[in-house]
């Protein structure tokens, strides 16, 4: 974004940070609940990262369904569009995946350790 | 719809941990009994262990969702404008001196004082007085 347009559009970095800090803090949570789930399946190597994946791109899901999407959609913006609350498109749907990986992994581990013991 | 959040998330937990135990039963049993006396890494869990830990996880995931802030807008006209629409309706004690109203400033200053007119007053108080 130029410095030209950052001064008719100006950006809220409180929201900015508001909004990272909201995305994050789901990520974290529910990335050690896939490691729960993930060590309850027993699931090894690429099993489990896929099963990592595909559920933290289906909480972002969630998250544009239940929280971005009404207010998104009445403002007129198209499907999927994040534009409202995140300044880039990636920042929503592939930020959490790697924020959450350490957690993931750890109760990965220990759950699985659990129950084949 | 915020309140759903936390039945559903300890309606999952319950769901998730009796499919814990299950799992680690079945792991136990298959492991020690005497008709099938197979590896536990071989022996694959039963289909409705599956689908309970994915529903669980499912359910959980949900209310956590469902369990975070509404995100605020980045834009400041939109930002701006959602605050003079609908008034300053941030909930957390916390952070409401953080992002409140930004024309508070302007909406509550005080008005011209006329000094001369206050004076002439005071004075004829002070008269009526004696």
């Amino acid at each position: 974004m130029s410095e030209q347009e950052l001064q008719i559009n100006p950006i809220v970095q409180d929201s900015v940070a508001h909004n990272t800090k909201t995305l994050t803090n789901l990520h974290s949570l529910t990335a050690s609940l896939f490691g729960v789930g993930a060590g309850i399946l027993g699931l090894e190597s690429y099993y489990g990262f896929l099963f990592y994946i595909a559920f933290s791109i289906t909480t972002s899901l969630l998250f544009y369904i239940l929280q971005i999407a009404p207010s998104s959609l009445g403002e007129g913006r198209t499907v999927l569009d994040s534009g409202r609350y995140y300044r880039g498109a990636l920042e929503l749907w592939t930020s959490g995946i790697f924020n959450g990986l350490p957690g993931f992994i750890l109760t990965w581990t220990l759950f699985y350790g659990l129950v084949r013991a | 719809m915020a309140w759903l959040s936390r039945p559903l998330t300890v309606i999952g937990l319950v769901i998730l941990a009796h499919g814990c135990y299950s799992a680690h039963e079945h792991t136990v049993l298959s492991s020690t009994s005497v008709q099938h006396p197979t590896s536990p890494s071989a022996t694959s869990l039963p289909l409705d262990i599956y689908i309970e830990t994915i529903a669980a996880t499912l359910l959980i995931c949900l209310g956590l969702v469902l369990g975070s802030g509404t995100p605020e807008p980045i834009q400041w006209h939109t930002w701006a404008g959602k605050i003079e629409r609908e008034g300053d309706s941030t909930s957390g004690d916390a952070d409401k001196e953080l992002r409140s109203n930004p024309f508070n400033a302007l909406e509550a200053r005080s008005g011209f004082i006329n000094i001369s007119k206050l004076r002439s007053d005071f004075v004829k108080y002070q008269q009526l007085g004696k």
